[in-house]
């Protein structure tokens, strides 16, 4: 369960969110600009936040009351940006295995290689990979430091059309049989749908509803959320 | 222009025919000139990026006034000629300098020394490394960072793991850099340390002592300075100097 309660203050952009994630995959959607990206930074402690609560699985991650914040590097929370943020130097085996060190971590870094297809990879660099091997390694690599939240940036954006297809099904599949809270940032009402998770919309730094993605689709709580869906059946 | 800059280095290996240079190098002023200098160098260089490294680090971490006035002080050595900065040197390191008195009662007694040597040379070189080196930082891709931090990799690891090996293109010109500039050191080394064979008399210096006395030494030296000079070029690669910093920052 990753509970917030969060109030960011940025460039002039006000974020305010009270939000409450049950294990499985939770799209966040909203406009450009509605602080998708910074609510996922906020969770990541890479944001200052002027006052809030972050609680993870009962530990405390943040608490602005009581001076607490948790350094980044011991939150366990995974994220993969929308470039992926891929070690250019490093080949596929060590990117996965960075955040493992030691063989114990090298064996679960082998054993999400080859559950996600990439054992021909290995060695390469992630100059040398498409679009969709490099999400499946900054995924693996997220995956491989067994984190207790999974935050990602509109994961399948930088692919192209036919790569987003087939890696949609299989990161679906993933975040619902991890079982941990995943929140991902999607414009693409067809991501939402294969997610089969709950729904928050995010705008004007606000959370505008949360709630299931049946609900999501009947009854579209903004204008944007009306487009998102028309917009879905239209390509459909 | 071209024949302007070509014709004295061209006069230099004309004048110098091998067996000159051969004699030359193994001349007794310049064995021990080459010696000191290799000594000198490479531990100014050493020095340089073991303190250089960490404040190019917290310049390209941390812009806001106090980083400026850090880099306006980097940038000063590089600016000044070296007979200021070898006077400055003295004035603050001297036997009757700012902190020549303290050093004194710690037993250290810092000019004519190799060790001035080498302060000179950290000085007048180690501005080029840092500014290389901050240039190259500040370029980092700022999630690959946040990347291995959510990978739980602290301070040290993300450094050692990620930030060094992503700028070793930068680090390598500056220290490159850093290290011919301190190795072609005259000035101040000869106002601060002065000029003693075998105790603070490095390459440069040999060179202007031996026009005095026999000028084999000196040409064969002064070649040897302009093979290294080649060879510094060819790490930077093509293009200008001043181009190879900030390709490879």
């Amino acid at each position: 369960m990753l509970e917030l309660d969060l109030e960011v203050v940025r460039d002039g952009f006000a974020l305010e969110v009270q939000l409450s994630l049950g294990p499985g995959p939770t799209a966040l959607v909203g406009p450009n600009g509605a602080g998708k990206s910074t609510l996922l930074r906020a969770i990541l402690g890479a944001v200052p936040v002027r006052r809030g609560r972050i609680v993870l699985d009962g530990h405390v991650l943040l608490d602005t009351d009581r001076g607490i914040s948790v350094p980044t590097e011991e939150r366990r929370v995974a994220w993969v940006p929308q470039e992926y943020a891929l070690f250019p130097h490093l080949t596929v085996q060590e990117n996965v295995a960075f955040g493992v060190p030691g063989p114990a971590g090298h064996a679960r870094a082998d054993a999400l290689i080859g559950q996600l297809g990439l054992e021909a990879l290995r060695s390469r660099r992630p100059g040398a990979l498409s679009g969709g091997e490099r999400q499946k390694v900054a995924l693996a690599r997220a995956l491989a430091t067994e984190p207790r939240a999974l935050l990602l940036d509109e994961p399948l954006a930088a692919l192209d059309a036919d790569t987003r297809e087939a890696t949609r099904t299989l990161l679906a599949e993933s975040l619902h049989r991890l079982a941990i809270p995943s929140m991902v940032v999607t414009h693409e009402m067809r991501d939402v749908l294969a997610l089969q998770g709950s729904v928050v919309l995010l705008e004007g730094g606000r959370v505008r509803s949360t709630g299931t993605l049946d609900l999501f689709r009947a009854a579209p709580p903004s204008e944007f959320a009306r487009s998102l869906v028309t917009r879905a059946i239209g390509s459909v | 222009m071209l024949v302007v800059l070509a014709v004295p280095l061209l006069a230099l290996v004309l004048s110098t025919p091998p067996g000159d240079l051969v004699a030359g190098l193994r001349h007794p002023l310049a064995l021990s000139a080459l010696r000191l200098s290799l000594l000198t160098t490479t531990t100014s260089l050493a020095l340089t990026l073991l303190l250089g490294t960490p404040l190019a680090w917290w310049m390209a971490r941390h812009p806001g006034p106090a980083e400026r006035v850090a880099a306006t002080i980097v940038q000063l050595p590089i600016v000044v000629p070296p007979a200021v900065s070898g006077l400055a040197l003295l004035l603050a390191f001297g036997r009757r300098g700012l902190l020549g008195p303290a050093l004194e009662q710690a037993g250290w007694a810092l000019p004519f020394t190799t060790a001035a040597v080498v302060l000179a040379e950290l000085f007048v070189a180690a501005p080029f490394y840092i500014q290389s080196a901050a240039a190259t930082f500040r370029r980092l891709d700022e999630d690959l960072l946040w990347a291995a931090r959510s990978l739980g990799a602290g301070p040290a690891r993300r450094f050692f793991r990620v930030v060094l090996p992503l700028s070793r293109p930068g680090i390598v010109t500056g220290a490159a850099l850093s290290w011919a500039r301190a190795l072609g050191e005259f000035g101040a080394t000869l106002m601060f340390a002065g000029n003693l064979q075998g105790r603070t008399q490095t390459l440069p210096l040999a060179i202007y002592s031996a026009l005095e006395t026999d000028l084999r030494p000196a040409k064969a030296l002064s070649i040897l300075l302009v093979a290294v000079a080649l060879a510094v070029l060819g790490i930077l690669g093509r293009g200008t100097v001043l181009e190879a910093v900030r390709a490879r920052a």
